[in-house]
């Protein structure tokens, strides 16, 4: 049973991902057909505070896989390697575009590029690892044994182009929600062409499946029938919901029929394949690690996850409502370039403070020794002779070091070393 | 079996993005740490210079964590990408360790890092101080669990294997190994030292410029004070660790001094190493020296030489050598600097001692360059074992074909090399634009109302 557990954990982690990083990626994509820079800019700041929370799904969901069903994770990574490289890479140069972008004062036309092009190639790819995924890949032993390109089928093409729209429909339900103005119209007007190509995918990829998948789907099972036809049913009824939804009032309502429709289709394909994880025939059991491990991993990760939802709701919420532009004025209007400049050019020390050549001489000289003196106490050269010198030594020249740190700090306060107002003037 | 290019590009792989993600960790754990402490001290004293400090190194780490953030995402893929047969043998072990990684450090940072970084007027300062001191413990959970795994891998205890899987006979073992205990206080200085190298080279490139000089004084007196108290035990610690991996992993030391014959009392400061006649052609030494770092005052003592190890089991001198150098020549730097900051903070001329402050502004990557030569040593020093006697490298890849992997090392160098071009103009970019302006409104942001629950 314990195994259903962790296959249960990978399969949250995956919805969540799904759904939080799937409008991220949406919006990312649509901003690619957005004229406006000041709507580009804004795309980019709303997914500014979320892109990595929201990203740590995958990453809970990969190890969870490897924690808990390593034969899945030993086979799936080698057998989609290049489009999982490619969809690791686009999520690299992603999160450098928004960050750079979000952290340059106006809008940067290549790096919204990058963000809207990585977006879609990283959706493209993990549409292909799903779809490579279900048709299937070869193993043995716990380790993928195929070839470089078992991952691209046809079923795999049309997974990608699926998932490309399941994410526009959700990146556009996020939009409504969160912006005013043309962006906010255009989200509402955008929703329901978006939902009918994700039914007609859902429909295409739901028949395909039959004939991707190597195993025989066996819904003469009264239970899997059952599962499947209430997660088919949960998915319509919420995509009625979203269709109702776009363009009107409450603005928060398609995203969350449209999260619903997500979680109902993943369980319908669970539904439709459990026990076996990768055709043809890895079933849960086989994949499992030990017990031992998955009972740790479910106590570990599952004691956290009370913790981490809350704090994830709480960062949600600071960030509610409608997005607005940082008021904050602190930070624009940047004086280009330096020449605050000299203060206090005369404040180089004279030379001649340093006494006569000589003395300089000896000093350093001694000061060296010192140097090395402390750096060898310290390397536990004596550590031979008795075990306490060198930590005693330690502990000495660190503490030394402090107070000589605390004494000159508040020397250098009170001769105005550190005032800020004084400096102004 | 894979061919042996295939396992010898899946390293390269491994190795530069490792490095590669390691320096933004390098330097953001110490810097959030830095950045709770300024906060902190802006709400107790409401003084402007710290929250100048706070939002002027908030700029810098928001870019540096997220780049971090990305490169790490690679990292939990990577394990199974390229070394299935790896993640499979260790999955229930290592995978659990990183998946507690994941759940208690990562979210907590993603969680707290879009307050931290954009709540400045949304939130309370007090939430704001809150959400700075998470990301404090999320990146230093991080570092534990990373360091447990890693330790684990390089020490392993607490196991017992079945169909050539690892499974754990005692948890408490396998996360507290021994090896955790050296490497992880190693690890944690590191980090807080090369963060306090970078504060305060900048602090310095400042002062050297004349500009925004109590942010620049204020920063580099902290900077070089925690220094001056963490170089000393980082030393200590260093020898420490170093001698418990000579204990337990003889080829490593052997590989890092420097020699193949046991019959040389010496400290090793260049060798050309011929491998295949396990010979050095060229070697320059410090007599004696050798020994009396290894304990031995008469400086008689023969350090042991590569040729005790199997041919078999021998890593590369090249990289475990070199790798130690630039760990431990660069700490010697870095030691003395700190001693000199110390004795001109004594002459009362830490600010205005030019000569010393441009050496400091080339100190600035000092930490990073330590703290890769030092994972280049435990980690290719560790060869040919991928875990420590238990897993051959070249027995850890999947099998995947020349083309796919070369395919990926091109992406992933190219990739990441713009990426650190992008990093470094960035904090250049940030530097010369300066904290100047970052508190000209100081009374009004010190204390945001907050935001009306509409």
């Amino acid at each position: 049973m314990l195994e259903y557990a962790s296959y249960g954990l990978v399969l949250l982690a995956l919805g969540a991902y799904v759904l939080l990083d799937g409008y991220d990626l949406g919006i990312g994509i649509l901003s690619l057909f957005d004229r406006s820079d000041q709507r580009r800019k804004e795309y980019n700041e709303l997914i500014a505070t979320a892109w990595d929370a929201n990203e740590s799904w995958i990453i809970l969901a990969g190890v969870a896989l490897w924690a808990g069903l390593p034969g899945v994770y030993a086979t799936v990574l080698p057998g989609v390697y290049l489009p999982l490289v490619v969809m690791l890479l686009a999520i690299v140069l992603r999160g450098t575009a928004i960050e750079l972008q979000s952290a340059a004062p106006d809008y940067r036309r290549g790096w919204g590029l990058v963000f809207g092009i990585s977006s879609l190639v990283a959706t493209v790819c993990q549409g292909l690892v799903a779809g490579g995924v279900l048709s299937g890949l070869p193993h043995r032993g716990g380790v993928f044994t195929g070839g470089t390109r078992d991952w691209l089928t046809p079923y795999s093409m049309l997974c990608a182009l699926g998932l490309v729209a399941v994410y526009l429909l959700a990146g556009a339900a996020w939009l409504q929600d969160k912006t005013t103005g043309t962006a906010h119209d255009r989200a509402g007007r955008l929703g329901r062409p978006l939902l009918v190509a994700v039914a007609a995918a859902g429909l295409v990829l739901g028949f395909g499946l039959r004939v991707a998948d190597p195993q025989h789907l066996r819904f003469d099972q009264p239970l899997r029938a059952t599962l499947f036809g209430l997660a088919v049913a949960v998915a319509v009824v919420c995509a009625s919901i979203a269709w109702y939804g776009f363009g009107r009032r409450p603005d928060w309502r398609p995203f969350v029929a449209v999260a619903g429709t997500e979680a109902a289709g993943l369980l319908a394909i669970v539904a439709a394949t459990a026990p076996v994880v990768v055709p043809p025939g890895l079933t849960v059991h086989a994949a499992a690690s030990p017990h031992g491990s998955q009972l740790f991993l479910l106590i570990g990760v599952g004691g956290c996850m009370p913790v981490v939802l809350t704090y994830n709701i709480y960062a949600w919420w600071v960030f509610r409502g409608k997005f607005a532009q940082p008021t904050a004025g602190t930070e624009a209007a940047v004086p280009s370039d330096s020449t605050t400049a000299a203060e206090r050019p005369t404040a180089v020390a004279s030379a001649t403070e340093d006494g006569p050549w000589a003395a300089v001489v000896v000093r350093r000289v001694l000061l060296t020794l010192l140097a090395v003196a402390v750096a060898a106490v310290s390397q536990d050269i004596f550590g031979g002779v008795r075990a306490w010198i060198d930590p005693a030594g330690v502990a000495v020249f660190s503490v030394t070091a402090l107070a000589l740190w605390i004494r000159s700090d508040r020397r250098s306060a009170a001769a105005g070393d550190f005032n800020l107002q004084a400096a102004e003037k | 079996m894979a061919s042996p290019a295939v396992v010898e590009i899946s390293r390269w792989q491994f190795a530069i993005t490792a490095v590669f993600h390691m320096s933004f960790p390098a330097l953001t754990v110490g810097l959030s740490v830095f950045l709770a402490v300024m906060y902190t001290a802006h709400l107790k004293t409401g003084n402007p210079l710290y929250l100048q400090i706070f939002r002027f190194w908030k700029k810098i780490f928001a870019v540096g964590f997220g780049l971090g953030v990305v490169a790490g995402t690679v990292m939990t893929f990577e394990f199974g990408l390229n070394w299935g047969s790896y993640a499979h043998a260790v999955g229930p072990i290592l995978g659990v360790t990183i998946g507690m990684e994941v759940i208690t450090a990562f979210f907590l940072e993603a969680g707290f890092i879009g307050i931290m970084l954009y709540g400045d007027g949304r939130v309370r300062p007090r939430t704001m101080a809150l959400a700075c001191w998470m990301l404090v413990v999320g990146t230093l959970l991080s570092t534990t669990w990373i360091l447990s795994a890693n330790s684990w891998m390089q020490d392993p205890v607490g196991f017992t294997e079945v169909n050539g899987q690892f499974r754990a006979s005692n948890w408490w073992h396998v996360l507290f190994n021994p090896a955790f205990s050296y490497r992880y206080p190693h690890i944690l200085l590191a980090v807080l030292i090369s963060a306090g190298w970078f504060i305060g080279g900048i602090a310095a490139w400042y002062l050297v410029k004349r500009r925004a000089l109590p942010f620049a004084r204020r920063t580099l007196s902290i900077a070089l004070g925690v220094l001056a108290v963490l170089m000393p035990v980082q030393l200590y610690v260093g020898d420490a660790t170093a001698a418990f991996m000579g204990a337990h992993q003889p080829a490593k030391l052997e590989a890092f001094e420097g020699n193949w014959k046991t019959d040389n009392n010496g400290y090793n400061l260049l060798v050309v190493p011929d491998t295949d006649k396990g010979e050095n052609k060229v070697h320059v030494e410090i007599p004696h020296l050798g020994a009396v770092i290894g304990k031995d005052l008469s400086g008689k003592a023969e350090v042991p030489g590569l040729l005790q190890t199997p041919k078999d089991d021998r890593p590369n001198m090249w990289s475990a050598f070199y790798g130690f150098r630039a760990m431990y020549f660069t700490a010697l730097a870095m030691f003395g600097m700190a001693f000199a900051g110390l004795v001109l903070r004594l002459r009362g001329r830490l600010y205005t001692a030019r000569r010393f402050l441009r050496l400091m502004v080339w100190m600035a990557p000092a930490g990073v360059v330590a703290i890769s030569g030092g994972w280049i040593t435990a980690e290719t020093g560790r060869q040919p074992w991928v875990v420590y006697g238990l897993i051959r490298t070249s027995e850890a890849v999947s099998h995947l074909s020349l083309g796919a992997a070369l395919a990926s090392l091109i992406g992933f160098v190219t990739v990441y090399a713009l990426l650190l071009g992008l990093w470094i103009r960035s904090i250049v970019r940030t530097v010369r634009t300066g904290p100047e302006h970052l508190v000209t409104d100081a009374d009004t942001t010190v204390h945001p109302p907050e935001v009306s629950h509409a």
